[in-house]
C-alpha cells in the first residue's frame, strides 16, 4: 500500500519517537511512506487563530504537493496537523470558488479529492484486528492502558469522519488486540490544552492535570497518546502538576506507535522509549516486556 | 451536521455583526435553541469571561465592542467541542476565529497579549520558513515577553532528553510561500 506521508513539524525536535515508530510500524504492516515532498507547516493553531484563510492555503499547498508527488492519499501521526489538512479538504469539496482563488495565488494544480488520514485511522481502517493479533509477538498481558485520543483527533465529526466523537473505541481495539487491557475512563476525548503548552501553561496544566486524574482513577498504568501535542503536555508538563492529595504523578505517557512496536516484537531501545520524560521502564519490567 | 434551514425574521432584528457572521461564514445564530450544551461542554469555560452560549447571545445583541475585546477569544482552545454537540450545528470555533482575527486587525483591547504574540511569532516563522522550529520559538516567545526564564524547567527536560533542535529542516521552495502572506498585509490595509 503506498500513501503520502505527512510528518508535521515536531517530528524533528519534540516528537522524534513518535516520527520513527510511526515509520517503523508503518514498514511491519507493509504500508510504503513516501514524504510529501517540500511541505509546510500546517500553521495549527496560529494560521486559524489569526486568518482563516491563510490556514487554508498553507494546507492548500500541502495537498497540492500530496498531488504533485503522484498520491490521493496522504497520511499524518499528529491530530493538529490531521485536523488542519482535513478541514482544508474538507472546505475545497464545498467552497471550490474559494479553492479556486487560493490555487490561482499558489499557481498550483486543484488538489482535489485527496484523502486525509490519521495514522491511527489508516491502521484500524486497513488492517483487521485479526491480522494485528497475528502479527503480536509479545502479547501485552495486563497492561492497564488508558487510550488517549484528545480532541482534535475525532472532532468535529461531520469533518474527521473517524470513530465516535464522543466515545472513540478504535484505539481501545487496537490496545486489545495487541494484548493489554484498556481502561473505561470519561476523559479520552477531552481536551489537554496542549495548544497553550508554551504560551499559557496555567491552562494547560489545568486540562492536563484533569486527564491524568481521571486515567489514575479508573486503574490505568499508562495513557497512550496519539498526537505529539497531548503527549508533550501529559509527559512533560507531569514533574509540574500537584495531585489533590499530595505525592507526584508518575504515570508514562506512551504513543500508540511505540506500545505497537513493544507488541510486534521490536527492543527498547529502537522504539526509543527513552525518549520519554516519565520513564516507562519499570511498568514495562513488571509485566516482564522486555 | 442537521440541515441548514431559513428562518423567516424581521430584517431589522438582526444585529450587524449576526448578518456579517451570516453573510461571511455562512453561519445563523438565529438558529441558536440556547439550550447550552455548547458552554455544558466546553474545555475551559470555567475560565470564561463569557461562555459560549452567552458570545451567542451577544453576536445577537450587536455586542460588537464587548465581543472583540472578550478574554475567550483568547483562551479557547478550538477543542472543537461545542459545533458537535450542537443541535442546530452552529459552528461556534468559526465565529471564535473570525471574531479574533477582527480582534487582531483591529488591534483592540486584548487581554491576553501573550496568546496573540505567539501566534504572530509562530506566522512569522512559517512565513520565513515554511516550517516552525519549536526551540527557535520558545526563544523568541521568552524575548517577545521579556521572561527569559518562562518555561525554564520544561525546557531544560526536553533539552536533557534530546528534544530541542536548534536546526531543522525549512521549506526549500520558500518563494511559493510567501504569496499567502501578503494576502494577511493586504486585509491589514483594509481594517
Amino acid at each position: 500500500m503506498n500513501v503520502a506521508f505527512y510528518p508535521g513539524c515536531s517530528h524533528h525536535g519534540l516528537a522524534q519517537e513518535y516520527d520513527h515508530t510511526s515509520r517503523l510500524i508503518c514498514s511491519h504492516l507493509a504500508v510504503n511512506l513516501t514524504e510529501v515532498e517540500d511541505w509546510n507547516c500546517c500553521g495549527a493553531t496560529a494560521a486559524h487563530s489569526l486568518d482563516h484563510d491563510l490556514s487554508l492555503a498553507l494546507n492548500v499547498r500541502n495537498l497540492a504537493q500530496v498531488k504533485r508527488g503522484g498520491h490521493d492519499s496522504v497520511v499524518t501521526p499528529c491530530s493538529g496537523c490531521f485536523s488542519r489538512l482535513k478541514t482544508a479538504a474538507h472546505e475545497i469539496r464545498h467552497d471550490p470558488d474559494r479553492l479556486a482563488e487560493i490555487s490561482r495565488k499558489l499557481e498550483c494544480p486543484l488538489p482535489e479529492n485527496v484523502e486525509v488520514r490519521h495514522l491511527l485511522q489508516l491502521i484500524v481502517e486497513e488492517y483487521s484486528l485479526d491480522r494485528i493479533r497475528a502479527l503480536v509477538k509479545k502479547p501485552l498481558c495486563g497492561l492497564k492502558a488508558a487510550a488517549y485520543y484528545g480532541c482534535l483527533l475525532t472532532r468535529p465529526a461531520a469533518v474527521t469522519r473517524f470513530d465516535d466523537p464522543e466515545q472513540p473505541r478504535s484505539m481501545d481495539n487496537l490496545l486489545q488486540a495487541l494484548g493489554a487491557e484498556p481502561v473505561t475512563w470519561s476523559y479520552k476525548a477531552e481536551c489537554c490544552g496542549g495548544g497553550f503548552n508554551a504560551s499559557e501553561p496555567v491552562i494547560a496544566l489545568e486540562l492536563g492535570q484533569a486527564i491524568l486524574d481521571s486515567a489514575k482513577n479508573a486503574g490505568a498504568e499508562a495513557i497512550i497518546a496519539a498526537c505529539p501535542l497531548c503527549q508533550m503536555n501529559l509527559d512533560g508538563r507531569q514533574g509540574e502538576m500537584t495531585p489533590p492529595f499530595g505525592g507526584k504523578y508518575d504515570i508514562p505517557v506512551v504513543y500508540f506507535t511505540q506500545l505497537m512496536g513493544l507488541a510486534f516484537g521490536y527492543a527498547w531501545r529502537e522504539l526509543r522509549f527513552k525518549k520519554l520524560i516519565v520513564n516507562p521502564r519499570k511498568l514495562l519490567e513488571k509485566y516482564c516486556l522486555l | 451536521m442537521i440541515e441548514t434551514y431559513a428562518i423567516r425574521r424581521p430584517e431589522a432584528q438582526e444585529s450587524p455583526i449576526a448578518r456579517q457572521i451570516r453573510e461571511d461564514l455562512g453561519i445563523d445564530v438565529a438558529r441558536c435553541l440556547e439550550c447550552g450544551k455548547c458552554t455544558g461542554g466546553c474545555s475551559y469555560a470555567a475560565g470564561f469571561d463569557y461562555t459560549p452560549r452567552k458570545i451567542i447571545q451577544l453576536v445577537k445583541l450587536g455586542e460588537f465592542d464587548k465581543l472583540l475585546s472578550l478574554d475567550a477569544l483568547w483562551t479557547c482552545l478550538s477543542c472543537q467541542l461545542c459545533v458537535d454537540r450542537c443541535p442546530s450545528g452552529i459552528n461556534i470555533p468559526r465565529i471564535m476565529d473570525y471574531l479574533r482575527a477582527r480582534a487582531h486587525r483591529a488591534n483592540s483591547n486584548i487581554t491576553h497579549k501573550n496568546i496573540e504574540k505567539f501566534y504572530e511569532i509562530m506566522l512569522s516563522d512559517i512565513k520565513n520558513r515554511g516550517r516552525i522550529s519549536e526551540t527557535i520559538m520558545m526563544i523568541k516567545y521568552n524575548l517577545a515577553i521579556k521572561n527569559l526564564f518562562a518555561n525554564a524547567s520544561f525546557g531544560k527536560k526536553l533539552f536533557l532528553k534530546g528534544k530541542l533542535k536548534f536546526f531543522s529542516p525549512r521549506t526549500h521552495n520558500i518563494k511559493t510561500i510567501q504569496p499567502l502572506f501578503r494576502r494577511l498585509s493586504e486585509k491589514d490595509g483594509q481594517a
